[in-house]
C-alpha cells in the first residue's frame, strides 16, 4: 500500500518533467538549421513544391501552434513520421529500442559480473595486488573511450584471430532472424530453438557487450568497494565481529548492506547507456535507437529525435521505478 | 586558507628555529611528501603537465606538418621516419597525436570552466536562498527542476543537437560541453552552500550586517570551492572524451584538424584490414590524458578533505 502510494507520487512528479523535456527538445531541435523540405525533395525541387510540402507538414504555422499540435499528437500516441525512413517514428523506435536494450542489458550484466566481485575483494583487502589492480582498473576503465576499445577488440578478435563474424549488425545477412517475441535476438532464437540464429546473434553480440562490460565495470567496482568499506567499518559489523561470528558471515552482512547503493549506480548507468551506447552502436552498425536519433539530428529529421528523447525519458522512469521496488526488497526499513 | 598566508610575514620576523619555514614552502614540502607516498598521484600530475607542455610546444617538436598529406607514404606501419606510421591519407600520426591536445584540451578546459563558473554561481545563489522567503524559494525550486529536466536528456544526443544548432565549430562544442556540465556544478555547489550556510561564521557575518552577496562571496564560496576544483579536474578528462566522441560521429572537430576522436574515426576502415596504428595511437594518448586528469582530481579530493588529509599526513609520519 505504502509502495503504491510512493509510486503514484513518483508518477505525478514525472508528468511536468516529461512536459519540460518535450518543450526543451522541441525548441532545441527546431533551432537546428536545415530545411527538411529541401532534404526530402532534393536540391532540384521547384519552389512551389517546396512551399507545398512545408505547408502540408505544418512548418509555416507559428512555432507555438506547431508545438501544441505536437503535444496533442504525442498525447494520442502519435510521434509523427521520420522523413528518412518514411515510417511512423513509433514503429521505428519499437523496432530499434529492443536492439539497444539487448545490448546494454547484457553489457551491464557483464559489468556487474566483473565489477561487483572485484569491488568486494578490494574492500576486504586493504593492501596487495588485488587492491592495486582494482584501484587502477577503476580509473582506467573511466578513461578509455568506448568507441576506441570497440575498435581494438574488433582488430584483435575479428581481424587477427577471426573468432567472430564481421562487426556489421546483429545477425549474419544469410541467417534468417527468429520470429520476434521479446525483440532480443538471442532470447528469441532460444525460444524458437533456432541454434543457427542463436550462434550468429551471440557472435555479433560478443564484442559490443564486452566493450560495454569492461568500461562500465569501473563505476560499479568503485561504488561496491567504497560502500563495502564503509559498511565494514560500521557499528553493526564491528558488533558482529565482536560476537565472534565467522568472517564469511560478517562479510556477507556488510555486502548486503552495501547493495542498495550498488543497485543505484547500476540504474544510473542503465539510464545513461540508453543514449550513451550510441558510439558503440555506430561502430558495430547495431541499428539501435541511439544511432537512429543521431542520424535524425544530423539530417534535420525532427520527429525521430523527439521520439527518442521521450522514449528514453520514459524508459529511465521505468528503470527508476524498478529500482525503487528493488530497494523495498533489499531494505527492510522501507517496508515497515 | 587565507589565514595561513597572512601569518607569513609575521612569522618570518620571529622565526625561532630552522623548523619554521615560510608557509608556502612547508605546503610544498607536504605536497611533495604526498606525491612520494602516493606514486599514482605523482603519475597523474606528470601526465597532465606533460600533455600541457606537449600541447604548448607541439609546433616546435613535431617532425612533420600535421595537416599535410603525402599520398606517396599512406598507411606506413610504425617505425622508421614516421615513428607511429602514417594514416590512410598519408599524414604523420606521431605529429598529429602531439598536435591534438591543442584542440582537445582547449575545448575541454574552456567548456568545463564556463560550466563551473555558471553552474557554481547559480548553485551558490540557489543554495543560499533555499528555504527563505516566498519568491526566493520559488526561484530555487524552479532552477532545481530545470536542472532535473536538463539532466534527464541523453547527454550525447543533447550535445550533438547543441552542436547542430550552433553550427559545427570549436565554439559550439565548447557551448555544448558547458551546457551538459552546468547541472553537475549547480548541484555540487548548492549542496556545499547548504551545509556551509548553517555554520557559525556565516551567522556571525549576517549578524554583523554583511549583505547577502558579501557573505556569499567572502565567506561561503571560498569554503565551498575545494570539491569543485576536484570535480573540475575529473570533468576536464570527461569532456575530452565527449569532444572525441562528438568528432568520432562527425559532429565535432572537422577532419584534417588533428584531433584524437576524428583520428580514431579516420582509422576505422583500416582496422578491419589490419592497419591498427591510425586508430590505436590516438586512443592511447586520449586515454592517458583522461587517466591523468582523473588521478589529479582524486588527489585534490584527498588533499582538500581535512579528515582524509590528516589521515594521509599521519601516515607520512
Amino acid at each position: 500500500m505504502l509502495l503504491l502510494r510512493y509510486i503514484a507520487r513518483r508518477v505525478v512528479f514525472v508528468v511536468p518533467q516529461l512536459f519540460g523535456i518535450v518543450l526543451v527538445s522541441f525548441f532545441l531541435v527546431k533551432l537546428i538549421p536545415g530545411d527538411p523540405a529541401v532534404m526530402m525533395l532534393g536540391p532540384t525541387a521547384s519552389a512551389q513544391s517546396l512551399a507545398e510540402l512545408r505547408d502540408r507538414m505544418g512548418f509555416t504555422k507559428p512555432l507555438l501552434q506547431q508545438f501544441t499540435r505536437y503535444v496533442t499528437d504525442v498525447a494520442h500516441g502519435d510521434l509523427g513520421t521520420s522523413w528518412q525512413t518514411t515510417r511512423p517514428v513509433t514503429e521505428d523506435l519499437f523496432q530499434r529500442f529492443p536492439a539497444t536494450l539487448e545490448l546494454i542489458t547484457f553489457g551491464l550484466l557483464l559489468a556487474v559480473a566483473i565489477g561487483f566481485p572485484l569491488g568486494v575483494a578490494a574492500a576486504r583487502l586493504k593492501r596487495g595486488p588485488v587492491r592495486k589492480f582494482a584501484d587502477y582498473y577503476g580509473l582506467l576503465a573511466g578513461a578509455m573511450p568506448d568507441f576506441w576499445l570497440a575498435l581494438v577488440l574488433i582488430f584483435i578478435f575479428y581481424t587477427v584471430l577471426g573468432w567472430i563474424p564481421a562487426p556489421l549488425g546483429r545477425i549474419d545477412m544469410a541467417v534468417l532472424p527468429p520470429p520476434t517475441i521479446t525483440g532480443s535476438l538471442v532470447i528469441d532464437s532460444l525460444i524458437a530453438g533456432d541454434w543457427e540464429a542463436l550462434r550468429s546473434s551471440l557472435g555479433h553480440l560478443a564484442l559490443p557487450v564486452l566493450t560495454l562490460g569492461v568500461i562500465n565495470a569501473g563505476p560499479i567496482l568503485k561504488m561496491t568497494q567504497s560502500m563495502t568499506e564503509r559498511t565494514l567499518s560500521s557499528d553493526f559489523v564491528r558488533y558482529a565481529e565482536m560476537c565472534g561470528l565467522p568472517r564469511r558471515l560478517v562479510l556477507r552482512q556488510a555486502v548486503r548492506a552495501a547493495l542498495p547503493s550498488v543497485v543505484t549506480i547500476i540504474s544510473v548507468l542503465y539510464g545513461f547507456l540508453i543514449g550513451g551506447a550510441v558510439l558503440v552502436e555506430m561502430v558495430f552498425s547495431w541499428g539501435g535507437a541511439g544511432q537512429y536519433a543521431v542520424q535524425g539530428v544530423l539530417n534535420a529529421d525532427l520527429n525521430p529525435v523527439l521520439g527518442f528523447v521521450l522514449f528514453s525519458a520514459v524508459l529511465s522512469l521505468v528503470i527508476y521505478l524498478v529500482v525503487d521496488l528493488i530497494y523495498f526488497a533489499l531494505d527492510p526499513r522501507l517496508r515497515s | 586558507m587565507s589565514v595561513g598566508t597572512h601569518s607569513g610575514p609575521a612569522a618570518s620576523g620571529t622565526r625561532p628555529t630552522a623548523g619554521g619555514d615560510a608557509p608556502w614552502r612547508r605546503r610544498l614540502r607536504f605536497f611533495l611528501a604526498v606525491l612520494r607516498a602516493r606514486p599514482s598521484f605523482a603519475l597523474g600530475y606528470a601526465i597532465v603537465v606533460g600533455v600541457i607542455v606537449i600541447a604548448a610546444l607541439a609546433p616546435w617538436i613535431v617532425p612533420f606538418d600535421p595537416m599535410t598529406a603525402d599520398p606517396a607514404v599512406y598507411l606506413l606501419p610504425p617505425g622508421g621516419r614516421h615513428l607511429l606510421g602514417t594514416d590512410g591519407a598519408g599524414m604523420d600520426i606521431f605529429s598529429r597525436v602531439l598536435y591534438a591536445p591543442r584542440v582537445d584540451l582547449t575545448i575541454a578546459v574552456a567548456g568545463t570552466l564556463v560550466s563551473a563558473v555558471i553552474g557554481g554561481a547559480i548553485g551558490a545563489v540557489v543554495g543560499y536562498y533555499e528555504g527563505q522567503r516566498a519568491w526566493r524559494r520559488a526561484l530555487s525550486t524552479f532552477v532545481m527542476r530545470s536542472a532535473d529536466v536538463l539532466q534527464a536528456f541523453p547527454v550525447f544526443v543533447f550535445a550533438i543537437a547543441l552542436v547542430a544548432v550552433f553550427g559545427q565549430s570549436v565554439k559550439s562544442i565548447v557551448i555544448a560541453i558547458a551546457f551538459v556540465n552546468v547541472p553537475i556544478y549547480l548541484r555540487l555547489t548548492r549542496s556545499q552552500v547548504l551545509s556551509i550556510r548553517q555554520l557559525r561564521y556565516v551567522e556571525a557575518a549576517y549578524v554583523a550586517g554583511a549583505s547577502d552577496l558579501a557573505i556569499l562571496w567572502r565567506h561561503v564560496i571560498p569554503n565551498a570551492i575545494a570539491p569543485l576544483v576536484a570535480q573540475l579536474s575529473i570533468n576536464i578528462g570527461w569532456s575530452v572524451l565527449l569532444t572525441a566522441g562528438l568528432s568520432f560521429v562527425g559532429a565535432g572537430v572537422v577532419a584534417p584538424t588533428p584531433e584524437w576522436g576524428s583520428m580514431i574515426a579516420m582509422g576505422f576502415q583500416n582496422i578491419v584490414t589490419g592497419q591498427w596504428w591510425p586508430s590505436v595511437f590516438p586512443g592511447i594518448a586520449l586515454g592517458l590524458t583522461v587517466f591523468g586528469f582523473a588521478l589529479v582530481g582524486a588527489s585534490i579530493e584527498v588533499l582538500a578533505d581535512p579528515a582524509r588529509r590528516r589521515v594521509l599526513s599521519g601516515s607520512l609520519g
